[in-house]
């Protein structure tokens, strides 16, 4: 029994270590195609994380995330990868009922289906559920190698061959077993040869044809002298022992025995450094393990961070967008207050040049006043009273023109400050006339100029009394000065619809067309007067003009040159809005 | 007819001494002429003679006294007579303040006689509320409880109501009959009815008002009543309940 029983048990080690050496070449192909999977499926973490994880042969961690992606994945590609993963892990954690469930989960349109095959024959032999492998393996057999992807054929008939031999049938088994070995004789695949060249024997030697299974023994031990690999040098010098035990070639035997045993310590020595190795490497999964979740939480602080990032870019784009609104507010600002510049510069020069026309103005009334003084006392001295009437009469025509100046002037200072006391009420244009016309009585008669006023008791506008009276005493005013003598100055209105026009005519110089106009544009500098000896700066107009605007009135002018003129104010009946 | 009586506050005597000659050139009776705020109210309230119209000086020695004149004598609504500022700025501060003493009349320095004239109507005018009575030309009379005041060339005059015998209505004209003098002012009949309803006057015949008090006899048989200064007026029968409402000997 012990014969039997030695061989059979290292068959089995010799199965499973085949297993490792199988998966380590597959791996290779299914590690590019992982790679490139991983890529295809870029966005997702957990896969990404699960085939990182995997590549490193990290099982639980692989285990986790397969788990994580298969609960929110509904991918069926995805999907079988994780199933692939997971089982390996399984398989690798040599928990095979569990790794067959994983496996078995793996649809079959899955790339790398045939791989699974090869899994679950392997865990089936794991199993000892020979019959299972080999149907699994029968599957497999005869397909292209290219189709493999990296499954070795020899390995197939080699697991082939072992199922059957375990399950005695010889016949089968001799056919696979040898297939493999011509095989791996072709590649030179010393280890699994050896391995073969073990079994073969073995089966042999199990059908008692010593003859035929020693020389199998003997060229398993002469190769495993070239190997490295203690487990396999000691497998094949204890089947030389068993083999000369049973020849009773005890001496020999011995010999091996003890190679047997220098091995055994080898391996026991290879197993205890494999296991010092193993905590070394759990110690190292656990810092892996340690580092990542610190790598976790690190990218949960960056994760903070990249939100303050965000907010604060969002911030600081607000701000920017603030700024740069409020400078281009500055920039209009910046135009309105250069426009505004401009037009005080205007202003202001023609205040200037209001200025120095009024003062002219003044200076030369007061000096024509003061030469009429001495004149006037002059006589008194000598005198001389027939001169007297005509010196004082003069005066106080002098002393009435600059009185007029000074009034608009003032007026007109009130009028832009806006100090002025303004309230529009309903007015009998008739008793305005006539009270502003009541001043220029002894005027007209100096020039002996007829006066009429026409305008009906009944006529009524809306205007403010004061500015009325300043607009009128101007229009009477110039009409005065701008007639010759024994003319003639006439008052009338003409009703229009929502207006009154007031006409103040006379019969006097008249104006030529440019003069006209430029009497009606809308400027606030001063029109220089040709009409010399009379006192005037074109303030009058002006004002006229600018009060009538805030009476909601308008001015119009008909003029013929040596005919005479026609100053028309037209203003509202009815009260304005406004 | 009498002089309409008027009452100055001002503080500069070239302005007052203009001011009082163009009123009596127009037959007014300038019945005082104040300097301060205390004089104005004196001279107001203890005048021996019924003042009708004050001209007020708004600044009387550099401060708007005059507005609180103003103020002071529109405080008793029965006492305050109508008035007319007089002042030489426009400020528009002041002005809101005097325009609050309603009904409101102001005069710019310098003003010509028209000036102060016209507005010395329109005072009266606004005071009595009886806008467009002068200016229209259509009318020449403004009614007060006491008085009437009648347009007179440039002027204005004054007949005591209570003096009048019987107004005679002819179309828009009316004869006036006082105890002194018969005259005839221009006044709508509505102006005149609405005299009737708060005094003495009766209509005893589509042209007759007549003073109650003058009635002296009423002969019904005649149609005819008999009014002091042997003034007579006709009663027709439209009117004749007049007799139950005036009391008589009988």
């Amino acid at each position: 029994m012990i014969k039997y029983k030695n061989p059979i048990f290292f068959l089995f080690v010799i199965i499973s270590n085949l297993l490792f050496s199988q998966q380590k070449q597959e791996e290779t192909a299914l590690n590019k195609e992982i790679r490139v999977k991983s890529n295809q499926f870029i966005g997702e973490k957990n896969f990404k994380k699960a085939q990182f994880f995997f590549l490193q042969k990290e099982w639980d961690s692989t285990l986790v995330y397969t788990m994580k992606q298969i609960s929110i994945s509904n991918n069926t590609e995805l999907i079988d990868y994780c199933f692939l993963f997971r089982g390996h892990s399984f398989n690798e954690k040599k928990l095979f009922e569990e790794a067959k469930q994983e496996f078995q989960k793996i649809s079959k349109n899955f790339n790398f289906y045939l791989q699974i095959k090869m899994y679950l024959g392997n865990i089936a032999i794991e199993q000892k559920a020979f019959k299972k492998a080999i149907s699994y393996f029968k599957e497999i057999e005869h397909l292209n190698v290219y189709q493999n992807l990296g499954l070795n054929q020899s390995s197939i008939e080699h697991n082939l061959g072992t199922s059957y031999l375990h399950l005695k049938e010889f016949g089968q088994a001799e056919l696979y077993l040898l297939k493999s070995t011509k095989r791996q004789e072709m590649f030179k695949d010393t280890l699994r040869l050896i391995r073969s060249y073990g079994n073969v024997a073995s089966m042999y030697y199990e059908q008692y044809k010593d003859k035929v299974a020693i020389p199998y023994f003997q060229k398993a031990y002469s190769l495993s002298k070239y190997v490295k690999d203690f487990d396999v040098k000691r497998r094949a010098v204890k089947n030389m022992a068993v083999v000369e035990e049973n020849r009773k070639d005890f001496a020999k035997a011995l010999v091996y025995r003890k190679e047997y045993e220098r091995w055994n310590d080898s391996l026991n020595n290879q197993n205890r450094i494999y296991e010092t190795a193993q905590i070394e490497k759990k110690i190292a999964v656990e810092q892996k393990q340690k580092q990542v979740t610190f790598l976790q939480a690190e990218n949960k602080v960056k994760e903070a961070q990249n939100k303050v990032y965000l907010y604060s870019g969002v911030f600081l784009l607000f701000l920017l967008s603030v700024l740069f609104s409020s400078y281009k507010g500055k920039v209009k600002r910046n135009r309105i207050i250069t426009t505004q510049k401009e037009n005080l510069d205007e202003l202001n020069a023609t205040k200037d040049k209001l200025f120095s026309i009024v003062s002219h103005d003044l200076r030369s009334s007061v000096h024509a006043l003061k030469t009429s003084n001495s004149a006037l006392s002059e006589s008194l001295v000598t005198k001389n009273f027939n001169v007297l009437e005509g010196l004082l009469q003069t005066n106080s025509a002098i002393v009435n023109g600059a009185y007029s100046l000074l009034d608009n002037l003032l007026h007109w200072a009130l009028l832009q400050t806006k100090q002025s006391y303004f309230e529009i009420a309903s007015m009998r244009l008739f008793f305005i006339v006539e009270q502003v016309a009541h001043n220029y009585k002894p005027l007209l008669l100096e020039k002996n100029i007829s006066f009429e006023n026409k305008v009906l008791k009944s006529d009524v506008v809306y205007a403010d009394q004061e500015s009325l009276k300043i607009i009128l005493r101007n229009l009477v005013d110039n009409a005065i000065k701008f007639s010759n003598q024994n003319g003639a100055i006439k008052i009338y209105t003409r009703n229009k619809d929502a207006h009154i026009e007031l006409v103040v005519e006379d019969r006097g110089f008249g104006m030529d067309e440019m003069t006209r106009l430029e009497l009606l544009k809308e400027t606030v500098l001063l029109s220089k007067k040709k009409n010399d000896g009379t006192i005037g700066t074109g303030l009058g107009l002006q004002l006229c003009k600018s009060m009538l605007k805030k009476n909601h009135g308008k001015l119009a002018i008909e003029s013929e040159l040596e005919k005479g003129t026609k100053m028309i104010i037209s203003l509202p009946k009815n009260l304005q809005n406004g | 007819m009498d002089n309409v009586n008027i009452l100055i506050i001002e503080d500069t005597a070239a302005e007052s001494d203009k001011l009082v000659q163009v009123l009596k050139t127009n037959n007014y009776k300038v019945v005082g002429i104040a300097k301060t705020y205390k004089e104005a109210l004196a001279a107001f309230y203890a005048s021996d003679e019924k003042i009708d119209i004050v001209i007020i000086d708004i600044f009387l020695n550099g401060i708007p006294d005059g507005i609180t004149f103003a103020e002071t004598i529109n405080a008793v609504p029965g006492e305050t007579k109508p008035f007319v500022f007089l002042t030489s700025s426009t400020d528009r501060q002041i002005f809101e303040r005097a325009k609050l003493t309603q009904p409101f009349n102001y005069l710019i320095k310098p003003f010509n006689e028209f000036e102060i004239l016209y507005a010395i109507e329109m005072a009266v005018e606004k005071f009595y509320a009886q806008n467009d009575v002068f200016l229209s030309g259509e009318e020449d009379t403004v009614i007060s409880s006491e008085y009437l005041f009648i347009k007179k060339g440039r002027g204005l005059k004054k007949v005591l109501i209570s003096e009048i015998i019987y107004i005679e209505v002819e179309e828009k004209y009316c004869n006036i009959i006082t105890e002194k003098e018969k005259f005839v002012i221009l006044i709508s009949l509505v102006k005149i009815l609405d005299l009737l309803n708060n005094t003495n006057f009766c209509r005893t015949h589509r042209n007759f008002i007549v003073n109650t008090e003058k009635i002296m006899e009423i002969i019904p048989a005649d149609n005819l009543i008999l009014l002091s200064g042997n003034h007579k007026a006709t009663l027709s029968d439209k009117y004749k309940d007049l007799i139950k409402k005036v009391r008589t000997l009988t």
